[in-house]
């Protein structure tokens, strides 16, 4: 009778309220248990999943065939993505071969990650459009190779709503206006770094695209015809023209005058805006929520602070880089109330008073950054601490004045605090540590350079803060392999991880570091005591490792790298520089490592050219990025160098 | 006209209560009627015809005409008008113009006075000197009017602020007017007269001078009304002649198209320019190498006004012909032979580089040969440009216009490096890349090749044409066009697939 209740319990749950129970698991690990209950879960499993991120090539054809019912695919960890590999896809994979709904997967799908598949041209990315009728973003960020005739294929994409095209190099005037007059729907536009962009292009897309609601064109050498032309747009809500060498007050007197739904705009590191243009910003745009003018302004004028009076939505505002006074401080305080994210990093005249009164009336502040502000003390973090219980997540990189006081205030009333970068505070020691771990919310704690910590403190870390997954520890001497012990016991979710310059740490800590199982990041660079057994073990044990840094590990034999070639499959990036790696261990690290799409093999004291080019020629499919010993330029054979160069990949050399 | 329209209500509406407005109306009728009924034999019919003028017309406009002439003839209604105005215009200017005007009208008055006292003797005689003192009188007359005119329209865009202070003085402006006015209407009469009595084929005469009259209201309208309207409007518009200011000339087709406009009497050799004919002429005698005969021949006629002179295209239905509703005329004989060419002739000079853009005048030929070759932003609808901003006006401009992506990188990404610029090279390239890529599939590539022997039967009426093709693609094309090369290419295949068969 009770297992006939409880199996009823299960099976009596009808479809969609097992689809109900599954669209609320967040968590991907969850929905991986999930799936593995039983049959059916699993097929609801299938036909209710929307978004695929996928790691491996090989195995995409099945979850495609799998999940007919994806909107988003994410192809951006995915080495090896090509015109072959797209025509393949879209040709072969269906529910039945020869069937007429070959690539019937594309035609639902609705958002499309191809950052960084440098591999993919033209050709590739045309069809995808194509065979993709409902797409509305796509993201082909950081696809150095791509111009104007991927920006021609792309431009077939009717309903385009978001496009990333940050950095793609070659994208012209030419590009951009076949983008504009193809995807008018366009809400969404990041053109960062497409340096070949000039004013003509902008103001094109200004005209076709009239619902651009988010326009970013940082580090663009546009000019004031620009932002002329952009002050148009009706329906402008983000603006980024950060680092626009060319812009000046005057482009944003045009900005004051338009862009009548303006909320957001950064014009951070703009060496042509002073604060006069952004007097005219702020007194154009009342219901500015926020406003980024970091390392543009040398002082935050008198007059710029009369106008910001009138910003009484404003939530965020970084001013990074200027000189500020106390009274500022009290202007801010007084006016914006509704403040969540003040930027104050290496302002001069950030004081304990002026941060007092800062916080006396924004309650409300969440992000608070005083990186470099060397002259605030305990004084000024208890003021923030008793003021603003809702922080979370304070910056006080180089702030040396504060010690365990200031910490234990933060662990008495920032019980939200999630995030604490306390890098270069040597005023940090284990009693901090102790009176912090009491925030057990924190998931980041960066303690680089803090050479007062112990395994001590770092024990008291590993015993509260169990929602910890980034933690740095570089060069804090200090740390033994106890500390990482303490860690690996209670900060099982660790995903990133400093160790560089622990010298302390060995073969033993390794081990413990193999025991977190969530890891992807590791850097430990110059630790001279591990050899190959320690790497082994972190091999073996991380599996999900994706990025190692082990410069300057010298004593790492070729057992570890042996290890490292056969276990750590889901590896991407990797850092050999100066490590004594022989041309066989190079050769397998770099083929057998099917998801290695970046590496820096500088300095090789045991490999050979001859190495070195069987690594490249073993690896050259599906490498992205990498950096080579500069002679290696002239000793490698041309043909290798040729391939890497067609198929995309970025060489530096060193 | 609103203005004097307005002055004159403004002047009703002030005067009416004074007996003196219909007592001075009155008398002027009389004072018109006076002179006509007792002159001459030929207008009998005239007094009708006045009463019919005064009576249609509003008194208005007869005030009108009184208020205006009143300002011409006595310089203190002058002061008293300009010491209303505002100082937006430059009163010493004003009154410069002014007592210019004044001077003429005297000058003509004392003109009139001679032909009066002429007029005895020369009675019902039709004489020449005669009509020439009537074509003076009536060519000065217009030159007062339209100074007059363009003195006023000097003044109107103070007018308007000025009005409520200018109606004071303009309430005894009307009095005072009302006391000068016979002289005037005698003055004008007495202009009259004498065309009467010598034009006598004009069979209203004096209707004549108010037609004149008349006119110069219409004028003046619309003077004051593009003065309102269009104040800043181009020079070229600004021209803007009225119909019948200037004299239509429509030069007949051969005409036109004549190659030569000046032939030598001697020799009968023709020459596009007078100058050179000149030139020419020193070669049939001294007496052409005077320099009289050689200086430009001047135009005798600057002492009579010269009429502006306009022309007419003779295609009938072109807006550049006369009889168009909205006829534009042309400015000059060159602007005539250039229009007919381009609009109404054949385009045949075609451009050598690109062989697509032709011509019906040789110099559009040249210009565009300066810079063929060199527009390399190309539109998707095929237009091409020299700079770039232009081709982005132009999308911005059309609907679904882009710029077109040069695509010899389509071809030299699967051919490997190709520098080779014809299409042949291309062409070749993309053979040998597309027989290697299919090459592995052996079966599939037979059912191509059995796909090309149908083409070539298919296509075997072409092979000529295509042959011509391929030696037609050895000249540089531009390297755009991607569907044609590749069409070039499929057909080249085919022709190449032709001759080996037709060898076997």
């Amino acid at each position: 009778m009770l297992s006939f209740q409880s199996s009823k319990n299960v099976l009596s749950l009808t479809e969609d309220l097992l689809v109900r129970i599954y669209e609320l698991l967040a968590a991907e690990s969850d929905r991986k248990s999930f799936r593995l209950v039983c049959r059916e879960f699993r097929r609801i499993d299938s036909l209710t999943r929307r978004h695929l991120r996928v790691i491996r090539i090989e195995f995409l054809p099945i979850l495609l065939r799998k999940y007919p019912r994806l909107q988003s695919l994410d192809l951006s960890a995915c080495p090896r993505i090509d015109d072959g590999v797209v025509s393949l896809l879209l040709t072969r994979v269906g529910p039945g071969s020869n069937s007429p709904s070959l690539g019937h997967w594309a035609w639902g799908l609705k958002s499309l990650v191809l950052s960084r598949a440098t591999g993919l041209r033209f050709s590739g990315l045309e069809m995808l459009t194509r065979a993709c009728p409902c797409l509305e973003s796509v993201d082909v960020s950081y696809c150095c190779g791509f111009g104007d005739r991927e920006a021609a294929a792309l431009s077939s994409a009717v309903g385009l709503r978001e496009l990333n095209m940050d950095k793609c190099l070659q994208l012209t005037d030419v590009g951009l206006a076949k983008i504009a007059v193809g995807c008018s729907k366009l809400e969404k536009l990041s053109l960062k770094w497409c340096m070949e962009i000039t004013d003509l292009g902008i103001d094109l897309l200004c005209k076709k695209c009239v619902d651009l609601k988010y326009l970013d064109v940082s580090y663009l050498k546009v000019t004031n015809e620009s932002l002329h032309s952009i002050a148009s747009l009706l329906k402008l809500e983000v603006l980024g023209l950060m680092a626009c060498p060319l812009i000046d007050d005057v482009g944003l007197q045009f900005i004051e005058r338009g862009c009548p739904s303006l909320k957001v705009i950064d014009v951070s590191r703009c060496e042509g805006v002073s604060s006069s243009g952004l007097i005219y910003v702020v007194r154009g745009h009342r219901n500015l929520l926020e406003l980024n003018a970091g390392y543009c302004l040398s002082e935050l004028s008198t007059a710029l602070l009369h106008q910001m009076k009138n910003l009484n939505h404003l939530e965020v505002i970084r001013i990074d880089g200027a000189r500020i006074s106390e009274t500022s401080f009290q202007v801010i305080s007084a006016n914006c109330k509704s403040l969540v994210e003040i930027g104050l990093s290496k302002c001069v005249g950030v004081t304990n008073m002026g941060i007092m009164r800062l916080v006396s009336a924004c309650i409300n502040l969440r992000v608070l950054n005083l990186t470099c502000c060397h002259s605030i003390t305990d004084t000024a973090i208890s003021a923030i601490a008793y003021s603003c219980r809702s922080l979370v997540c304070l910056k006080l990189e180089s702030c040396n004045m504060i010690t365990e006081k200031g910490l234990c205030q933060l662990g008495s009333f920032c019980l939200l605090l999630e995030e604490i970068d306390l890098t270069d505070c040597c005023g940090v020691n284990d009693k901090g540590l102790e009176y912090l771990s009491r925030c057990s919310e924190l998931s980041c704690l960066k303690l680089g350079l803090c050479t007062n910590i112990s395994n001590k403190g770092l024990s008291y870390i590993g015993s509260n803060c169990l929602k910890i997954h980034e933690l740095d520890l570089y060069r804090c001497t200090g740390i033994g392999d106890d500390g990482l012990e303490a860690l690996s016991n209670g900060c099982k979710k660790l995903r990133k991880l400093n160790l560089s310059y622990c010298n302390a740490v060995s073969d033993r800590g390794l081990a413990y570091i193999g025991r977190l199982e969530e890891l992807s990041d590791l850097e430990m660079r110059a630790l001279h005591k591990i050899t190959g057994v320690g790497l082994e073990a972190v091999a073996v044990g991380c599996k999900k490792l994706a990025d190692l840094d082990m410069k300057h590990c010298e004593k790492v034999g070729d057992s570890g790298f042996w290890a490292l070639a056969y276990y750590s499959k889901n590896l991407r990036q990797i850092n050999l520089s100066y490590c004594g790696i022989s041309d066989m261990a190079l050769c397998m690290v770099m083929g057998n490592l099917s998801r290695l799409q970046e590496a820096k093999l500088v300095h090789l004291s045991n490999s050979t050219v001859e190495g070195v080019e069987l690594a490249l020629r073993a690896c050259c499919a599906r490498i992205k990025k990498v950096k080579l010993f500069a002679p290696l330029r002239f000793m490698l054979s041309s043909e290798i160098l040729e391939i890497l160069h067609a198929r995309g990949c970025i060489i530096r050399w060193d | 006209m609103d203005l004097k329209e307005r002055v004159c209500g403004e002047l009703q509406k002030e005067v009416p209560k004074g007996a003196s407005f219909t007592k001075f109306n009155t008398q002027h009728q009389q004072k018109w009627e006076d002179p006509s009924s007792t002159s001459d034999y030929s207008t009998r019919i005239e007094p009708p015809f006045q009463a019919f003028n005064q009576t249609s017309q509003t008194q208005s406009l007869l005030l009108c005409n009184n208020q205006i002439k009143v300002p011409m003839q006595d310089g203190s209604v002058n002061d008293l008008l300009q010491a209303s105005k505002i100082q937006d215009w430059d009163p010493s200017a004003m009154l410069n113009n002014l007592s210019f005007l004044g001077q003429k009208i005297h000058q003509l008055q004392d003109l009139v006075y001679l032909i009066i006292g002429r007029k005895g003797q020369v009675l019902g005689r039709p004489d020449e000197l005669l009509v020439q003192q009537q074509q003076l009188v009536t060519a000065d007359l217009t030159s007062i009017i339209v100074q007059l005119i363009s003195t006023a329209g000097s003044l109107l865009p103070s007018v308007k602020q000025t009005l409520s202070a200018a109606t004071t003085s303009l309430g005894q402006c009307g009095e005072f007017g009302g006391v000068v006015f016979p002289s005037s209407a005698q003055g004008l009469n007495d202009g009259v007269q004498p065309q009467n009595a010598g034009g006598s084929k004009v069979s209203e005469p004096p209707n004549s001078v108010d037609i004149t009259s008349n006119n110069g209201n219409e004028q003046s309208n619309h003077i004051i009304e593009e003065h309102e309207l269009k104040d800043e409007e181009d020079a070229e518009e600004g021209e803007n002649l009225l119909p019948g200011t200037y004299e239509i000339l429509q030069l007949e087709k051969e005409e036109i198209l004549a190659p030569h406009t000046h032939f030598c009497t001697i020799c009968g050799k023709g020459f596009k320019r007078d100058a050179n004919l000149r030139m020419h002429m020193r070669g049939h005698g001294d007496e052409y190498k005077t320099p009289g005969a050689l200086a430009k021949p001047t135009k005798e006629s600057s002492s009579e006004p010269t009429i502006i002179k306009r022309y007419s295209c003779p295609y009938a239905g072109c807006k550049r012909n006369k009889d168009h509703k909205k006829f534009q005329p042309l400015k000059t004989i060159l602007c005539v032979k250039n229009h007919y060419k381009r609009t109404h002739c054949d385009k045949s000079y075609i451009c050598s580089r690109c062989n697509t853009k032709k011509f019906s005048v040789i110099a559009d030929l040249k210009t565009h040969e300066k810079h063929c070759g060199k527009d390399k932003w190309l539109c998707s609808c095929g237009t091409t440009f020299s700079r770039k901003d232009k081709l982005f006006g132009h999308i911005t401009l059309f609907q679904g216009h882009t710029p077109a992506i040069p695509s010899d990188e389509i071809k030299a990404a699967p051919a490997g490096t190709s520098d080779g610029a014809t299409n042949k090279v291309g062409s070749v390239n993309f053979n040998l890349s597309y027989v290697s890529s299919e090459s592995e599939v052996q079966s599939s590539s037979m059912d191509i090749k059995g796909g090309i022997d149908d083409a070539v039967g298919y296509f075997s009426p072409l092979s000529f044409d295509t042959c011509n093709f391929g030696g037609f693609h050895e000249f540089p094309r531009p390297p755009f066009d991607d569907s044609e090369s590749s069409f070039a290419f499929l057909l080249s295949r085919s022709c190449n697939y032709s001759q080996k068969s037709g060898e076997e």
